[in-house]
C-alpha cells in the first residue's frame, strides 16, 4: 500500500508530501463495579497524507490533507491523490517552507504488550482500598500500542513505537442513602502503577467529605488553591497563547522578549517544551510534522521566549526553529506547600469542568467540592462557581516547587490564584 | 436527489457475512457494523485557508461484536478482505482468546448479559440531500468563505479575525446480522462563523453556526449569519461581568438546548441506570419540572445532523417523550443496557466511530414548545437577564448538578432590554429547582446541530439540541 503510494505521489505534479502510517493494537475493558461489561479489541490501520503545492510563481503554498483507507484499489488511491492535488490548488495561503529532512539516531524503541499493561490496570482496579462507604463503580481500561511510520518529500523516514493508554474511573460515596460520585480520567504513556494508586485512593477519601459538604457560601474576591489536574488549563492558557498559531491570527499578542502578564506578588513562571517527557501519551523525538524535538524554553521568568506550533504559522511567525510541542514542564514556583496554603483560601478538588478561555483569559467552573480554610476553621464546600480572568489573576498567581506530572504537562503540584470571584450557593453568614 | 449508498459497503456485504459464519463457530451472536463515510472540511480565515477530506466522522471499518455464556465482546478493524474473511478472523480471534485468558487470570467476573432476538429486518435507505459533499465545488465554496470573511473584516476595524468553516459529510453505515440487512446513507453539514475582536487590550471572541442534515447547500445561509456574530462581538468588547447571584432569566432556544443537553439529556442516559450513576432511574414517574416542561429526545424528533434512520446497534431510530407536563417519563437507551434492565432500545446506540464501543447518546434533545411570545416574556420580568449563546456545559446525573456558560445575558429592567451586556455567564444550579421554575415558555422553537458531546470527557458524537425561550430562575456567576 505505501510503496503504490510512494509511487503515485512521485509521479505527481506537487512540491511536497507527508505520509504517517498509524497502526494501533488496542485492548479495552469495561468494568461495571468490578464485573466486565464489556472487552473489546482494535486491530486497525489509519494512513494519513497531506500533499503540498506552490502556486502563483512560488508566492504562495497550498496544502490539503486526507486519509487513505488501507482497503483501497490503485484506481481508488489514485483518485483520491487527485482530489486531493486538486483541493491543494485552491489553498493559496503565503509560502512558508517544509520541515527539512530530520535523521533519528539510536534504537527505536521496543513494543510493548497490550496485555501485561491491561494486566498491571485489572490488577489495580481490584485491590483498590474501598470501604462501605467509598467504591469504585466503573471504570474504562484502553491500552494502546501505536506503531507510527512517517515519511516525507524531504527524504524523512522514521518509525517509532509507543504505548498509549487511557483508564477512566467513577467512584461512588454514599452515606444515609446519599449517593454521589467523583469522575477520574488518565491518560499516559508507560504506566505508572503507584501514581494512578494514589491518585485513586484520594478520590475514594473525598468521596465521603462531599456528602458532608455545606452549599459554598458567596465569598466576591477570595483565594483559590487548585491541587489537582484542574490546574492544567491554568498553565494551557500561558502555553496556547506562546502557540505561532495564536500569535499569527492575532489571537495573542504576547511578543518574544516582553512578559506575558503583569508582575504582582506572584510568581514568575517559566514553561519548558520537552519533546520527550517520561510517562506522557504524546510526543518523541520527532514532531507530528517531521521536525526534531529538543527542549525549548517557551516563557522564561514570565518573558516571552520562543513561539511553537506548526511549521506553517513559525515561519510566518518568523520562528523557523522550534516545533510542535506537545509536551511541558512549568516551573517558577518556590514556595512549600504549607506557604500556599496558608491564610484564607479555598482549595477547589473538583470541578464539573473547570475551564479557561485562551483568547479572552476568563475562568469559569462549577465546584462540586472543596475545603474552605477560614481562620482556624475548616468548611467542606460544594455548590456555586468560581469566575475571573487570567489577564489579571496571573499577576499574582503563586506556584509550589514541588511538582506533579499529568500527562504530557508537569506544572507545580499547587496553584494559587489571588481575588478569584466564588459566586456562593447561599448567603454568607 | 437521493444520497446513493457505499458501492464499497455494497461490494464487503458478502465477504461480511462469511466472516460473520466463521465467528459463529466460536460464538453463540454476532453482529457486525461497517461504516464508509467521507466527506471535507473547509476552514478560511484572515491569515490561512485549510482544505481536509476528514471532517468529525469520516470514516472507513467495521466492528464485530459477539456473545456467549452472557458476555460481550468487541473486535473493530479497518483491513478487511472481502475475498480472504478467514485471514481477518485468524487475526481477531486469537486476541480475544488472549484477553478472555487475561481475564480468568486476573479473577475479573462477567456482567452477564443475555442476548437479543435479531428480529428480521431488511432497510435500504437513501435520504435526500441538495448537493453531495464528494460532488462539491471546492473552488466556488472557497471562494465564497473568503468573500464572508473579508465583508466581515470590513465591518469593523476592531475586528481581529472572522473565521468561516464548512464541513460536510455523506454518512454510510450497513448493519448485518444472520436476519437483518439495514443499510442507510445520508449527508449533514455544518457551517459556522467565529468572529475574534480586540478593544484596549481586551479580546472577545462569538461563535454562530447552522447545521442539518443537508448536503453542502446548507453553507449559503453563512452570509445571512454574518452581521448578527459581528454585532455580538462588539457588545462582548463592552460587556460588563455580572453581579453573582439569584435572577429571574429567559433563555434564548440555544441556551434552551444547553439546558435540555446538560439537565435531562445526560441524565437520563439509561447506560447510566445500569451503572447506578444517575438520579433519574429513582425519579420515573415523579415531578422534575413545572408543568409546562415537556421534552422530547430521538433522531426522529428533528431534522437535523443526527437524524439517522437506524443507530449502531441497528435499533431503529426513535422519539422519546422524556419529560411529560414535568414528569418524568423515560430515558433513552442502547440495546446492551436495555437487555440489563427489561426494556426496549429507543434507538440512541452510538459509536464515536467504529473503532468506539456502543453508549447511549443523545440525538435530538428538544423542549416542547408552549404558549407565550418572547415579547410577553420580557415584559413579565421586574429585573432579570435574557440569557444567550452556548460555550459548554457539564452535568452531574448522580447529584442533578448543572453547569452551563453562556456567551453574554442582556439586562431587562422593567420589562424592558435595557442594552446592557453582561459576559461570560456561569450558570449553576440544581436541575429539578431549574426546572421547576420554569413559568413561561415560548411558542416558536429552534434546533441546533453545531458541535459535539462527549461522555464524561471523551466518546465524541454530534448532536443536537433546542427548544423555545424559557422563562425560568437560576444562579448566574
Amino acid at each position: 500500500m505505501i510503496d503504490t503510494l510512494l509511487a503515485l505521489l512521485k509521479a505527481s505534479d506537487i512540491d511536497g508530501w507527508e505520509i504517517t502510517d498509524t497502526s494501533t493494537e488496542g485492548w479495552e475493558f469495561y468494568l461495571i463495579r468490578h464485573r466486565l461489561d464489556q472487552n473489546r479489541v482494535r486491530k486497525v490501520r489509519h494512513i494519513s497524507v497531506k500533499v503540498y503545492k506552490r502556486l502563483k510563481n512560488g508566492t504562495c503554498l497550498g496544502s490539503a490533507s486526507g486519509e487513505m483507507a488501507p482497503t483501497l484499489s490503485e484506481a481508488e488511491m489514485r483518485r483520491q491523490l487527485q482530489d486531493l492535488i486538486k483541493a491543494a490548488s485552491l489553498v493559496e495561503n503565503r509560502a512558508y517552507t517544509l520541515n527539512p529532512r530530520a535523521v533519528l539516531t539510536g534504537k527505536t524503541p521496543e513494543k510493548t504488550d497490550p496485555a501485561v499493561t491491561s494486566e498491571t490496570l485489572l490488577e489495580l482496579l481490584s485491590s483498590l482500598p474501598e470501604t462501605d462507604s467509598a467504591d469504585m463503580n466503573s471504570a474504562e481500561i484502553f491500552v494502546d500500542q501505536v506503531t507510527r511510520r512517517f515519511l516525507t518529500s524531504e527524504g524523512t523516514e522514521v518509525t517509532t513505537c509507543a504505548p498509549k493508554s487511557m483508564l477512566e474511573v467513577v467512584v461512588n460515596a454514599r452515606r444515609n442513602g446519599h449517593e454521589i460520585e467523583l469522575y477520574r480520567l488518565y491518560r499516559f504513556g508507560a504506566c505508572d502503577r503507584e501514581m494512578l494508586r494514589e491518585d485513586l485512593c484520594r478520590a475514594l477519601r473525598f468521596g465521603p467529605d462531599r456528602l458532608t459538604a455545606v452549599p459554598t457560601p458567596a465569598l466576591q474576591a477570595f483565594d483559590v488553591v487548585f491541587s489537582t489536574a484542574d490546574a492544567c488549563p491554568i498553565y494551557r492558557y500561558f502555553i496556547d497563547r506562546m502557540n505561532a498559531s495564536m500569535i499569527v491570527r492575532g489571537y495573542s499578542d504576547w511578543k518574544i522578549g516582553q512578559p506575558v502578564c503583569e508582575q504582582g506578588d506572584g510568581d514568575p513562571v517559566t514553561i519548558q517544551a520537552v519533546g520527550v517527557l517520561p510517562g506522557s501519551s504524546v510526543g518523541g523525538l520527532l514532531d507530528p510534522e517531521g521536525a526534531l524535538s529538543c527542549d525549548m524554553p517557551v516563557i522564561t521568568d514570565s518573558i516571552a521566549a520562543h513561539y511553537h506550533g506548526s511549521r506553517q504559522f513559525r515561519c510566518y511567525a518568523e520562528m523557523t526553529d522550534g516545533y510542535l510541542a506537545q509536551n511541558f514542564v512549568v516551573s517558577g514556583g518556590h514556595r512549600t506547600d504549607d506557604e500556599i496554603r496558608s491564610g484564607d483560601y479555598l482549595e477547589i478538588v473538583e470541578f464539573s469542568d473547570f475551564q479557561v478561555d485562551t483568547i479572552t483569559g476568563d475562568i469559569a467552573g462549577e465546584i462540586r467540592l472543596g475545603y474552605l480554610h477560614k481562620g482556624s476553621t475548616v468548611s467542606v464546600v460544594t455548590g456555586g462557581s468560581v469566575s475571573g480572568s487570567m489577564r489579571t489573576l496571573a499577576r499574582d498567581m503563586r506556584m509550589s516547587l514541588r511538582q506533579v506530572q499529568y500527562d504530557c504537562l508537569r506544572i507545580p503540584a499547587l496553584t494559587r490564584l489571588h481575588g478569584v470571584t466564588i459566586t456562593g450557593c447561599e448567603n454568607e453568614a | 436527489m437521493q444520497a446513493p449508498f457505499s458501492p464499497y459497503l455494497r461490494s464487503i456485504a458478502g465477504g461480511m457475512r462469511q466472516l460473520m459464519e466463521r465467528f459463529y463457530q466460536d460464538f453463540d451472536d454476532v453482529r457486525i457494523l461497517c461504516t464508509d463515510s467521507v466527506g471535507f472540511a473547509a476552514r478560511v480565515s484572515r491569515q490561512v485557508t485549510t482544505l481536509s477530506h476528514e471532517t468529525m466522522t469520516t470514516e472507513r471499518g467495521m466492528v464485530v461484536r459477539v456473545w456467549k455464556n452472557g458476555r460481550y465482546s468487541e473486535a473493530a478493524f479497518n483491513c478487511f478482505d472481502p475475498q480472504d474473511p478467514d485471514r481477518t478472523y485468524a487475526e481477531i480471534l486469537p486476541v480475544l482468546q488472549a484477553q478472555f485468558l487475561l481475564l480468568e487470570k486476573t479473577g475479573t467476573p462477567t456482567y452477564e448479559t443475555g442476548h437479543a432476538e435479531d428480529t428480521p429486518c431488511q432497510l435500504y435507505t437513501e435520504m435526500e440531500t441538495g448537493r453531495l459533499p464528494e460532488d462539491e465545488d471546492l473552488s466556488a465554496l472557497l471562494q465564497s468563505l473568503k468573500s464572508i470573511s473579508q465583508k466581515g473584516l470590513s465591518m469593523d476595524p476592531h475586528l481581529v479575525d472572522v473565521q468561516i468553516s464548512a464541513q460536510s459529510t455523506h454518512v454510510c453505515k450497513m448493519f448485518l446480522t444472520r436476519n437483518r440487512d439495514m443499510r442507510q446513507s445520508y449527508v449533514y453539514s455544518e457551517g459556522a462563523i467565529s468572529c475574534v475582536g480586540s478593544l484596549n487590550g481586551r479580546m472577545e471572541m462569538s461563535y454562530q453556526g447552522v447545521s442539518g442534515r443537508k448536503g453542502p447547500e446548507l453553507f449559503a445561509a453563512l452570509d445571512d449569519l454574518l452581521p448578527q456574530v459581528v454585532k455580538i462581538v462588539q457588545e462582548l468588547l463592552t460587556s460588563e461581568r455580572i453581579t453573582p447571584g439569584e435572577y429571574d432569566i429567559i433563555t434564548s432556544p440555544e441556551v434552551t438546548g444547553l439546558i435540555a443537553h446538560e439537565a435531562f439529556g445526560h441524565g437520563v442516559e439509561m447506560d447510566m441506570f445500569v451503572k447506578h450513576r444517575a438520579l433519574g432511574a429513582e425519579y420515573i414517574g415523579q415531578r422534575v419540572g413545572s408543568d409546562l416542561v415537556s421534552m422530547h429526545e430521538g433522531a426522529l424528533c428533528a431534522t437535523d445532523v443526527t437524524s439517522y434512520a437506524f443507530d449502531d446497534e441497528g435499533t431503529l431510530a426513535g422519539d422519546v417523550t422524556e419529560i411529560d407536563h414535568g414528569i418524568l417519563r423515560t430515558g433513552i437507551c442502547d440495546a446492551l443496557s436495555a437487555l440489563r434492565l427489561g426494556c426496549a432500545p429507543t434507538g440512541n446506540g452510538k459509536r464515536q466511530n467504529f473503532e468506539h464501543k456502543v453508549y447511549t447518546r443523545m440525538t435530538n434533545t428538544i423542549f416542547d414548545s408552549g404558549t407565550s411570545t418572547f415579547e410577553e416574556m420580557i415584559r413579565s420580568i421586574d429585573y432579570g437577564f435574557y440569557l444567550c449563546g452556548m460555550q459548554s456545559g457539564m452535568e452531574d446525573p448522580k447529584h442533578w448538578g448543572i453547569q452551563c456558560i453562556v456567551e453574554r445575558a442582556y439586562e431587562i429592567r422593567n420589562g424592558q432590554l435595557t442594552g446592557k451586556v453582561m459576559s461570560p455567564i456561569v450558570l449553576t444550579g440544581y436541575v429539578p429547582d431549574l426546572l421547576s421554575s420554569i413559568s413561561m415558555v415560548s411558542r416558536d422553537r429552534e434546533v441546533f446541530g453545531n458541535g459535539g458531546c462527549g461522555k464524561g470527557h471523551k466518546e465524541w458524537v454530534k448532536v443536537a439540541d433546542g427548544g423555545p425561550y424559557l422563562k425560568a430562575k437560576a444562579r448566574l456567576g
